[in-house]
């Protein structure tokens, strides 16, 4: 009887335990969570990476060897739903936007835990944004994506599980953009020269590196690290105090763990895949007859979806402000661009470099972005005949018969097209553009070179015309940098940080508005005339954008809604395994 | 002897500043720096990098890093430390690589000594028989096949035509993946050897072909000297000519050769590790090369530079030690 009591006791304890800590319910089966299921537990999500990762510190992380893996072992107030892309409660239950949209107010899940057992409250927030993210010492790209006219937000503590935020505007992405890793106080907090002065101003910066004792690295996020062998392998392991469960109540991740292989390159991880050592892979082109001829016989699938245009865009540039006068006069000509644009042979590109899986692209704003407008959209379809009429009321003609258009002083026209050496999809884009141009007789250099010495001359505005890529996200505002008028990045006309013509100061008056409304209405009708006035002037003229693939092995489950959003790492927290023993096709024991 | 070795070390070290001063020049020559790569991270303002650049004195001009870096490891022995990672710059290079790195390299020499030395010996003995055109011919396609070409042939032979998978066996990396994390076994033990061989015979082709050149004509020099003739006219038993009294004198030059490939142990073969996705110092190198990681490019470079004159040195000692006519006093 007594142990009757005992265990009833116990589980008394487990229920109220359980109603105290405020989980998150992700509804698997139900509304856009429809097509994934609830599942069972076990298993390693086996991965490729061509890289080490640099740091296990979540802000500092710049590429994606390391954000990654540091990905997974992190969480914020806010997430991004991987299926919709709309900003849904994290760390954060529930929050307020004042009447003025200045003060945001964020209330926090209750008696959560960090991965080492340590309480959550709203000290860690507190901690996280003045100590770390506003703090000038730390090398993080969180801290300038915050500024509102200038002005970083302020963060202040309410009480233990409510933090207000005070903006210096409106600022619309601000919901998207604090969704930033939280950092816990009880590890850190002496790091910081915010509340340790004598703390030494690169802590923030080298704590978490790659030679820290993996449980010294503490997080919110679904997994945590175990163990890092340099040049072969992370492993990572459920975080056993995650705070989202499924619909019956069971705490996720469903995996045990996530294994990422270090391997050598694209070519190494392929035929790892093939060998069934990897349960997924994001296929090239090139590789896609292969995989799907074996598909059936090996037990993957390779999924291609044209209406899914991967984030971040390629385009060709001229430099309005560069050094060569003659060439600057013709390239501040909007007629001019708009007779480049007519020259990028989009279908080719497709074609040739992309084998058929490209999209061609004409908006500065991704096509994915819910911003995205497709209908107003200025669109220079590829026409040569059009671009040699319009080159001819510009005044550059062939004067001397030798082929070439010549400017009207006779001289040939003619100027240096760079990309970046070795990326050969860029390089082989830059080819077809300077054929189509030798077409029309516009003499085109095309010299590819070292990235870093691209990049310098890019941003000393030393080129005469580049073809680069930038990434994108869904938030328009996050190319601000690159198309406001004195955005670091507008390396096309540097010199309309002074001077802007009247486009852009419109541009940047929508990018102010863009950002003051959290009305996504009036916001999408700013972007759209954005759109519409950036293609019109061709500034950038857009390429093509490659389509969505992927391959993985059937055991994986909850695979459905993989898309350029969220692939296997985005879905990791709902993602199970059939067989939890098997990595890829093949089962390698418990 | 012992002078002269002491002499020689005494001479690196003005070497190892010359080398210093020369290298940390020509990477100044690379366009960028270290925070180049952020500059076209939309999400980084022009401030923020500058404040970086101020912080990591990349601002300064070379010679003031230089200095720096110099008497950094002149007071504290420190090298210095990789702006990436944020580790002691040996670290970034050398941990969980330097004794992987090590292992496969002396594999690899032992693995290509061992048949180069004997097939050289064999091809000149048999000069212009069919067996010697035909252990030349393959010695020559294994050096003129690129290394991470035949890296990727194996791997791509070993999976698309022999399915490999089928049988549960892994490609590339040192162990399949359950093993990588699992404490030494048999099992584990044999899965290693599974991934050793490529290793070794794509490393140890492009070697091979080179020593067994070099022993073949060695060999057939000292086979033409006139020692050989009186040998053999004494009524020498062949064997004893060969062994005893050719290869004995043939193999000197190799010796040194041999002294000279410790720096080549550390480095590994760059383009294999990579292909094969196998840990290794050099591929370390070339990432901080790529990612202008200053003070680990000059460590490594300083590192590689010692182990070259090392080698050197233990080359003309061995030789010493094989010859007793040379002597350095």
């Amino acid at each position: 009887m007594r142990k009757f009591f005992l265990l009833a006791g116990a589980a008394a304890l487990i229920v109220f335990g359980a109603l105290a800590q405020e989980y998150k319910v992700v509804p698997l089966g139900e509304g856009d969570w429809a097509n994934l299921t609830v599942g069972k537990y076990g298993g390693y999500l086996v991965v490729g990476t061509w890289n080490n990762p640099k740091t296990f510190n979540h802000h500092i992380a710049q590429e994606t060897s390391s954000t990654d893996v540091t990905g997974q072992l992190h969480a914020g107030l806010t997430e991004v739903n991987p299926i919709t892309d709309k900003v849904e409660p994290a760390l954060a239950k529930s929050w307020e936007i004042s009447e003025d949209g200045l003060e945001i107010t964020f209330h926090l899940r209750q008696g959560l835990k960090w991965s080492d057992g340590e309480p959550f409250t709203a000290d860690d927030v507190v901690f996280t944004f003045n100590g770390v993210i506003f703090n000038e010492d730390v090398r993080t790209d969180y801290r300038d994506v915050l500024m509102v006219e200038g002005q970083l937000p302020t963060c202040e503590k309410v009480d233990d599980y409510t933090v207000k935020f005070t903006l210096a505007a409106p600022f619309r992405p601000f919901l998207r953009q604090i969704g930033g890793a939280i950092y816990p106080a009880h590890k850190l907090k002496d790091l910081s020269r915010v509340y340790n002065p004598d703390a030494d101003p690169e802590a923030l910066n080298s704590v978490w590196g790659v030679d820290t004792p993996p449980e010294e690295i503490v997080g919110m996020g679904p997994f945590k690290l175990v163990e890092f062998i340099p040049d072969q392998l992370v492993v990572l392991e459920r975080n056993p105090y995650y705070w989202k469960v499924d619909p019956e109540g069971n705490q996720l991740p469903y995996l045990d763990g996530i294994k990422f292989v270090i391997v050598g390159g694209a070519d190494a991880e392929m035929l790892k895949f093939r060998n069934g050592e990897l349960d997924v892979y994001a296929p090239r082109p090139e590789d896609l007859a292969t995989l799907i001829a074996e598909a059936e016989q090996k037990g993957f699938e390779v999924r291609i979806d044209e209406t899914k245009p991967l984030f971040g865009t390629t385009w060709i540039a001229f430099n309005q402000d560069c050094p060569n006068e003659k060439l600057r006069e013709y390239f501040r000509k909007v007629e001019f661009r708009r007779a480049m644009a007519y020259l990028v042979d989009k279908q080719t590109i497709i074609d040739n470099v992309y084998l058929g899986l490209g999209v061609p692209q004409w908006s500065p704003i991704s096509m994915l972005s819910p911003f995205y407008a497709p209908d107003v959209v200025a669109k220079y379809e590829y026409d040569p005949d059009a671009a040699a009429q319009l080159l001819d009321q510009i005044g550059l003609v062939d004067q001397d018969g030798d082929g070439w258009r010549d400017y009207p002083d006779g001289t040939t026209f003619e100027f240096e097209l760079n990309t970046n050496v070795g990326n050969t999809i860029r390089e082989q884009i830059c080819q077809i553009f300077a054929d189509d141009c030798a077409q029309v007789g516009i003499k085109v250099n095309f010299n590819p070179i070292n990235f870093n010495a691209l990049v310098t001359k890019l941003l000393g505005s030393e080129y005469e015309a580049v073809l680069l890529g930038l990434t994108g996200s869904s938030e328009p505002n996050g190319g601000a940098n690159v198309y406001r008028s004195c955005g670091g990045l507008h390396f096309w006309r540097y010199s309309e940080c002074d001077e802007p013509r009247p486009f852009q100061q419109r541009i940047d008056e929508l990018y102010d508005l863009g950002v003051k409304t959290y009305d996504f209405d009036e916001a999408y009708q700013y972007y759209a005339e954005f759109q519409k006035l950036f293609s019109e002037n061709v500034d950038l003229i857009y390429t093509v954008n490659m389509v969505y693939r992927y391959a993985l092995y059937k055991n994986l489950q909850n695979t459905a809604d993989f898309s350029p959003l969220a692939g296997a790492l985005g879905f990791s927290d709902v993602l199970w395994k059939e067989n939890p023993n098997m990595v890829g096709n093949r089962v390698v024991g418990g | 002897m012992t002078s002269f070795i002491i002499r020689r070390f005494l001479y690196m070290i003005p070497t190892l500043v010359i080398i210093s001063i020369v290298s940390f020049g020509i990477i100044q020559l690379m366009p960028g720096n270290f925070t180049t790569a952020f500059k076209l991270n939309p999400r980084f303002s022009k401030e923020t990098i500058a404040n970086l650049e101020a912080r990591y004195g990349l601002d300064k001009p070379w010679f003031v890093r230089y200095w720096k870096w110099v008497t950094g490891i002149i007071t504290r022995g420190d090298f210095g430390y990789s702006l990436e990672t944020q580790q002691p710059a040996f670290d970034a290079l050398f941990k969980g690589r330097l004794s992987w790195t090590l292992m496969m390299s002396f594999g690899t020499l032992i693995f290509t000594w061992v048949l180069a030395i004997p097939i050289g010996i064999y091809s000149a003995i048999h000069q212009y028989s069919i067996a010697d055109y035909t252990l030349t011919f393959f010695g020559f396609l294994g050096l003129s096949i690129p290394n991470f070409f035949l890296a990727l042939v194996i791997i791509w032979f070993l999976v698309s035509v022999v399915n490999v998978g089928a049988l549960g066996l892994g490609v590339g990396g040192l162990f399949d993946i359950q093993y990588i994390n699992a404490p030494w076994s048999w099992d584990k033990f044999l899965n290693f050897l599974w991934h050793l061989w490529p290793i070794l015979v794509v490393v140890g082709t492009a070697g091979k072909a080179g020593l067994i050149r070099y022993m073949r004509g060695q060999l057939l020099d000292t086979l033409g000297q006139q020692y050989v003739l009186t040998a053999r006219a004494k009524g020498l038993p062949e064997r004893v000519v060969i062994y005893k009294h050719a290869v004995r004198n043939a193999i000197n030059p190799l010796i040194t050769m041999l002294g000279m490939s410790l720096p080549g142990l550390f480095e590994g073969a760059f383009f294999t590790a990579i292909i094969l996705g196998v840990p290794s110092v050099e591929r370390a190198f070339w990432n901080a090369l790529q990612r202008q990681d200053e003070y680990v490019i000059m460590s490594g470079l300083m590192f590689f530079a010692f182990l070259l004159m090392v080698g050197n040195l233990l080359g003309d000692l061995m030789l010493a030690w094989v010859d007793p006519r040379i002597r350095y006093d």
